[in-house]
């Protein structure tokens, strides 16, 4: 288990990161015998009472950074203290991270990105079982649906990588010229996002007939072996490379690596998704190759969600008057160029996203099917 | 008269509360050879681990020269000249000769943490001649048999002169109890050549090779230095007596328990069986209660044979009948299964699980007799665990010690009560059960010999000394180069003499 | 008895039969390298092009670093499990002390000194913990794995650190004679450790300690002492290791050191060292890490579908274990 209670004083937070893991285990040891009142009845408190939490898998990503830097900014509009729960990629230190939650006694509102698809139900089930209240993000089971579980799972919210992936894929093409041989390179293969992305691609490739897959391996989500993969496929294929799709910006900057190493930079045009900071700069340099990314706006993502729970939480939104479409819906996904790429090299103010806090469904595409 | 170059003063030293060495005294003069003999537990190793630093005395005092001197580590005996043969190997067998002669005394050889391999080779070439020794010092450890690998340990021994202006006292801890013939002849040979350069401590359970090459004999036992004896008007009957203390004669082999097997039901049919580069037509039968030795020299085949009929190894060609049924296994399951018992020489490696209890290592090989269905009655094999513990006089704190913590004859005796155990064994192949065993432990394991035989069990025996394969069978098969080359009978009264077989032998 | 004293000349030099035995047998992992180099050149047009031969060398670099500081601990029957930390935290240490996009700190060469001496002193504190409070090895490596993903990630801050300085970032992306100057480095690296190995204290008693270690205590070696050195090498390797691949990435990094330690351990004991210390050797090594990295891209330029690459290569790896330790086997007599 890793809590990091986050104080507002963001650059100075991680180093009360030790102390207040102290603070969460005695807690976690006083308060094992007094669980929350009333835990099973769906009881919602006073605003006072209600403590936020994020659960991502860790800080060592610029896009949970990201994403938790986006629930700081929630917290700051509502002045409260943003509870951070990191499992390092460990499924199991994720659940028991949520479930010592419910030793403060305090209803909690909580964001989280479950490891797995196959985490997500366990997890709901420990909220509910704490009287919890919580919004979860990208995996879930095809054939579980928040109201299947009750009023404590208040939503799930995903991002269509088929829509995305495919918009995302036209823009290599295009910079292409529509013309040539690309190489894809793919996430975790049994992953749902690297299988949407991937499909995207292949919707993409049947409308670009000048377009050839030369060839696809997987690098793990990772930028080394991306880097790896890449050399290797530059060897094999050689001029015949015009192009690189990645499934996320790590896999894709570590391709781009392998470019330059093979004195190639700026002639192969490479996309990746997740809008990194490094990739966003890649892309505003115009001379990397790395023409697009997609964002799904991990600043969003981190507030908007959390703001949703929260909502549920104090009694604000009642969970049980939410329509389907609205517990279980697509977020907004933006392919960003070096047209539009200015707006996402900075940190947003509260004020960039106050309007998504007040309505965080503001940004829905649309029902999950 | 200069003083004795090691002398040891009234030597106490006990374990909580249990009296290992009381008031030993003895000497070592200039170039001599001092056997020191003593059954199991009368204090040989406590008094040697004293010597070489590991123990300190509770009192008493060790002179050299003439003066007082005090170990408190390995390092300071050896730097007071005294260079310990183990019983137990010490080399580190991955890395070199030459490593292994200097390990931790690399002097010049290792400035500054970098090695100079030629200055490292030459000293320990140094050594290596002092015995006469032609194994190379680049050679690997791994690569040298167990008599060169004790070579290299006495060369190592020898390195103690390094430190000192005196001539060293080397101390031979059993070194011939893994040697056979020609091996053997090499120790002896390399204890005289010691002699001239240096005094000698020979510890040994062989009373013979005691007698042979030492000056004096000090006999310990129960923790006290019982006599002293000339090699010259001592015999090995006198020898054994004092140590044990009991009355010895050919008694000592239980010949008197032998008993006749003419007429008795073959047990075991070995036809014409072949191994490749090991041995080949070997054919012999062993009937109920019948013991047959076979004897042979390294390389004559005998280990391998035993291999095969264990189901270790495989064979090329011939056939095992079991009560008239063929078998043939594959692996020493099967041969278990069919009621076959081994016991190795190798205790240590393949005889009993290290780190088990004794009580576990006894059910080792078969549980049914304590078990039901897959299921093991605790409280019955508790009760037959001590059994076998007070019938075999395992010396052991209880059933539940660790069996490393057992000395090598009480190891040998679980070993043989985890075969014992097994209701399904017919036939028991003895592979130098004695090795490494003192008079006393021994005679326990004759007496058993003779208890399973007059249960109708059949033994294939490889013995330690021909005097012990003579004594101990009913027939005796001599192999040379994987051939049998003459049977004798060996029935009570009927006993060859040990030149007959050698002449077979070699 | 004969006059003269008998001799055991005969059998003392290792018989010629024996030696070529054991050279078969021991060079295992060569002749599965081997056989990997003769079907893959066959297989695929590309695999023994110059460009690709450049890049297995390039690939075969930063694991060869990783698998020879990490020989030095396995063969005293250790484990270090660190590598990927200390990698992390390495990598962010230099190139936060180099030119770098995130503080004003110029200081190059010392900035990669600073990288490697980081994973030094993991393996220092590896070492000690080890040692002094007597915890096992892969809990205290583990441990501390743990605690350099940790400091690197207060160190990352939310966004990786990108690597300015020019000279440095030419060492992970320029070429000499057609190969990444990495490789050149890692060939020092080799030629460093074989001479440590087989001419210093630290690599003979690692030999001894890992052998026999009682033995080696009665002979008043300071064991504690030489075990922490080989920890402090294993460190310095990763170290070593988390410096050149931010010097390929361009970026100090958490996860820089994902997915290298499996393969490292495997490249060392791929190559013939046993985990329970005492036996191979750094050049083995080598021979481990060149089987791995061959593997991965021959696998790839044959065009092995993705979905089985990895259990393809899983299968080859233990074929190649089980022919280059056949040998061990017996003589070792222990299988866990």
């Amino acid at each position: 288990m890793s809590f990091s209670r986050h104080t507002g004083q963001s650059t100075r937070r991680r180093l009360v990161t030790s102390a207040a893991v102290f603070t969460v285990a005695a807690m976690a040891l006083v308060g094992c015998s007094s669980a929350p009142e009333d835990a099973s009845a769906g009881a919602t408190g006073a605003a006072a009472d209600v403590e936020i939490v994020e659960s991502v898998r860790s800080l060592s990503n610029s896009y949970h950074a990201n994403w938790v830097a986006g629930g700081q900014l929630f917290a700051d509009s509502i002045d409260k203290e943003l509870v951070v729960i990191t499992d390092e990629a460990d499924s199991q230190k994720q659940l028991s991270g949520i479930k010592a939650l419910a030793a403060s006694g305090k209803i909690y509102a909580l964001n989280v990105d479950p490891n797995t698809s196959s985490d997500t139900e366990a997890i709901v089930r420990a909220v509910t079982d704490a009287g919890g209240y919580v919004v979860t993000q990208w995996n879930k089971p095809d054939d579980l649906n928040p109201w299947d579980v009750g009023d404590h799972w208040v939503a799930h919210i995903s991002f269509d990588g088929t829509v995305s992936g495919k918009e995302v894929s036209a823009k290599l093409f295009d910079a292409m010229g529509n013309e040539g041989g690309i190489i894809a390179i793919q996430g975790i293969l049994d992953n749902t996002s690297s299988k949407q992305r991937y499909q995207g691609l292949e919707a993409a490739l049947a409308e670009a007939p000048g377009i050839e897959l030369l060839d696809q391996q997987t690098a793990n989500w990772s930028r080394s072996e991306a880097l790896t993969v890449t050399q290797t496929l530059l060897a094999k294929h050689g001029d015949a490379v015009k192009g690189i799709w990645a499934a996320n910006d790590e896999m894709a900057l570590g391709a781009l690596e392998a470019v330059k190493a093979a004195g190639l930079e700026g002639q192969i045009p490479i996309i990746g998704f997740d809008a990194v900071p490094q990739a966003l700069e890649a892309i505003q340099s115009g001379t990397s190759g790395f023409v697009a990314t997609v964002s799904s706006d991990a600043f969003w993502q981190g507030g908007a969600a959390l703001s949703l729970a929260y909502k549920a939480a104090i009694g604000e939104i009642k969970v049980s008057d939410l329509s389907h479409d609205e517990r279980a819906f697509y977020g907004k996904q933006i392919i960003v160029t070096p047209d539009n790429v200015g707006d996402f090299l900075s940190t947003p103010a509260i004020s960039d996203l106050q309007a998504d806090f007040d309505d965080p469904f503001g940004r829905s595409q649309g029902p999950i099917n | 008269m200069s003083a004795p170059v090691l002398q040891v003063k009234n030597l106490t030293k006990s374990f909580k509360g249990v009296v290992a060495l009381n008031d030993v005294s003895f000497e070592v003069r200039r170039h001599e050879v001092v056997g020191l003999i003593g059954e199991n537990g009368a204090g040989k190793s406590t008094l040697l681990k004293i010597l070489s630093g590991i123990y300190q005395p509770d009192s008493g005092e060790i002179l050299r020269n003439g003066k007082k001197i005090v170990f408190r580590t390995v390092k300071e005996s050896a730097a007071a000249g005294i260079g310990m043969v183990h019983q137990e190997q010490s080399l580190v067998t991955s890395v070199t000769v030459a490593e292994n002669i200097l390990l931790g005394a690399e002097g010049d050889a290792v400035v500054g943490g970098i090695y100079n391999w030629k200055v490292l080779n030459r000293k320990a070439q140094k050594q290596l001649d002092k015995i006469g020794s032609p194994i190379s010092p680049t050679a690997g450890v791994e690569d040298l048999t167990f008599a060169q690998r004790q070579m290299v340990e006495l060369a190592k021994a020898l390195g103690v002169e390094e430190y000192t202006a005196d001539e060293p006292v080397i101390v031979l801890d059993e070194p011939s109890s893994v040697l056979e013939g020609d091996e053997l002849e090499v120790l002896f040979a390399q204890i005289d050549r010691l002699r001239q350069i240096a005094s000698v401590v020979f510890v040994s359970h062989r009373l013979d090779e005691v007698l042979r090459v030492s000056d004096r004999v000090y006999i310990l036992k129960d923790g006290v230095c019982v006599a002293e004896r000339n090699p010259e008007t001592a015999d090995t009957d006198e020898l054994h007596r004092l140590m044990v203390g009991r009355e010895s004669s050919a008694e000592f082999y239980r010949e008197g328990d032998q008993k006749s097997v003419v007429g008795a039901d073959v047990l075991l049919k070995v036809d014409g069986l072949s191994r490749q580069k090991a041995f080949s037509d070997v054919s012999f039968d062993v009937r109920k209660g019948e013991v047959v030795g076979i004897a042979g020299v390294l390389g004559s085949g005998r280990e391998e044979l035993t291999r095969v009929l264990f189901g270790a190894e495989g064979c090329d060609s011939g056939t095992i009948l079991l009560d008239g049924t063929s078998v043939r296994f594959s692996s020493p399951v099967g041969a278990v299964a069919a009621g076959f018992g081994y016991i190795p020489a190798e205790r240590r490696i393949e005889g009993i699980a290290q780190s088990m209890s004794v009580q576990e290592n006894i059910f080792l090989a078969d549980s049914r007799p304590v078990s039901v269905g897959p299921f093991m009655m605790v409280n019955k094999a508790r009760q037959v665990a001590d059994e076998w513990i007070s019938r075999l006089r395992i010396r052991t704190p209880s059933r539940n010690t660790n069996i490393n913590n057992l000395s090598g004859g009480n190891q040998q005796k679980v070993v043989l009560a985890k075969w014992l155990n097994s209701p399904r064994l017919k036939v028991l192949i003895l592979d130098h059960p004695t090795r490494g065993l003192d008079v006393g432990a021994k005679e326990d394991v004759y007496t058993f010999i003779r208890a399973l035989c007059d249960q109708g069990i059949g033994i294939v025996l490889l013995a330690d000394t021909l005097e012990e394969t003579i004594a101990l069978s009913h027939s005796i098969i001599v192999m040379r180069d994987g051939e049998i080359q003459r049977r004798f009978d060996a029935a009570p009264g009927q006993k060859p003499l040990p030149v007959d077989l050698v002449e077979q032998m070699v | 008895m004969t006059s003269s004293p008998p001799s055991l000349g005969a059998s003392v030099s290792v018989s010629p039969g024996v030696r070529i035995k054991r050279m078969l047998l021991g060079g295992g992992p060569l002749v599965v390298l081997l056989l990997l180099l003769i079907f893959f050149t066959f297989a695929s047009d590309t695999f023994a092009n110059p460009g690709n031969i450049s890049v297995l060398l390039t690939q075969l670099s930063i694991l060869l670093v990783l698998g020879v500081g990490l020989t030095f601990v396995i063969l005293l029957g250790s484990i270090d499990l660190s590598a990927e930390g200390v990698m992390a935290s390495s990598s962010l240490v230099f190139v936060l002390l180099a030119t770098n996009d995130r503080n004003d700190f110029q200081f190059g060469i010392l900035a990669a000194l600073a990288g490697v001496l980081t994973g030094s002193l993991f393996g220092l504190v590896n070492g000690i913990l080890h040692v002094r409070l007597g915890i096992p090895s892969f809990m205290v490596t583990l441990g501390m794995g743990a605690v350099g993903i940790g400091i690197a990630t207060v160190l990352f801050g939310g966004r990786a650190p990108q690597l300015l300085d020019q000279g440095l970032r030419s060492l992970g992306v320029d070429k000499v004679f057609g190969v990444s100057k990495l490789v050149f480095l890692a060939a020092l690296v080799l030629v460093i450790a074989v001479l440590i190995q087989r001419y210093t204290r630290v690599g003979r008693y690692g030999y001894v300690i890992g052998g026999d270690e009682p033995i080696a205590r009665l002979s008043g070696i300071n064991i504690k002492k030489y075990k922490i050195y080989s920890f402090v090498l294993s460190g310095t390797g990763s170290g070593l290791a988390g410096v050149m691949a931010a010097t390929q990435l361009g970026v100090g990094d958490p996860t820089i050191g994902l997915g290298f330690l499996f393969p490292a351990i495997t490249a060392v004991v791929l190559g013939g060292t046993l985990l329970i210390g005492g036996r191979g050797g750094v050049l083995r090594t080598l021979v481990g890490a060149a089987i791995i990295t061959v593997l991965a891209n021959g696998l790839i330029l044959i065009g092995v579908s993705i979905y089985i690459q990895t259990a393809v290569q899983g299968l080859v790896i233990v074929i190649a274990v089980v022919a280059s330790g056949w040998s061990l086997r017996r003589r070792v007599r222990v299988i866990k």
